[in-house]
């Protein structure tokens, strides 16, 4: 693989954006998922609720996508709350 | 039990019903992992499911942040609790200990959730359960640790 090659594959694989995925749990308040939501991310209250009826609906929402520092960061601030959230890159 | 909020904008609890008060004394304990490893997993899950190295670090520098800030909260929790385990009726939450009281008491509920294998069904009251039963106590106190949540979150907005 030459110079440039290398270069290519490094730069691809950097840009691709990471998904902050947060998974359903019986437990968490459908009330106490959408403050979070609305803290972590500064939702308006209807996204917010948007996602979080999606993660209640659907076991998972994509909840913000972007670089993998902020993600990392995301998913730090979500554990602190105790929501399932993880990062995945995207597809 | 009568909550009122206070000049400052604390929570105010008084005239608390005795099996109450047990159950509020008893939310720092509940919310402890200590020996169960679901109730740890579900604490301090792993940021990716395909990526060992990214939950490795996560692990090593991450988790070890988390615990702390999640025991410093029951901590608090426990202080203000206090003049219940002197013989009160009830207790205040000061405004600026509200995120650590959803903190708590969230951890509390998942601690319990996952130690009693409680799921949907049980917190959308569809499987039934003996309320006199371990598993059946750990559900109700699931429900009520709820409530005050969702009064907390109430009271916010």
């Amino acid at each position: 693989m030459n110079e440039t090659q290398t270069e290519t594959k490094t730069k691809t694989a950097l840009d691709v954006p990471w998904n902050v995925v947060v998974h359903n749990d019986p437990v968490n308040l459908m009330s106490y998922v959408t403050m979070v939501f609305r803290r972590v991310f500064g939702y308006s209250k209807e996204k917010a609720e948007q996602h979080m009826m999606e993660v209640h609906q659907k076991g998972r929402s994509v909840v913000w996508s972007g670089g993998r520092e902020r993600a990392e960061l995301y998913v730090q601030q979500l554990h602190g709350y105790l929501l399932l959230a993880t990062m995945e890159r995207s597809e | 039990m009568n909550i009122e909020r206070d000049e400052n904008g604390g929570f105010v609890f008084s005239e608390v019903e005795p099996p109450l008060v047990a159950l509020f004394l008893a939310i720092p304990s509940s919310a402890d992992p200590e020996g169960s490893q679901a109730a740890a997993d579900r604490l301090f899950p792993a940021p990716t499911a395909k990526d060992p190295g990214i939950n490795e670090e996560w692990a090593e520098y991450v988790r070890p942040e988390l615990r702390e800030a999640f025991e410093n909260a029951a901590t608090t929790v426990e202080a203000d609790l206090e003049p219940m385990v002197t013989g009160g009726e009830g207790w205040t939450i000061p405004l600026d200990h509200v995120d650590v009281w959803l903190n708590t008491l969230n951890q509390a509920r998942l601690v319990l959730a996952a130690k009693f294998d409680v799921g949907e069904e049980d917190m959308n009251h569809t499987a039934p359960y003996p309320p006199e039963s371990e598993r059946g106590m750990a559900i109700s106190q699931i429900h009520v640790y709820g409530l005050l949540q969702e009064c907390l979150i109430q009271g916010l907005e």
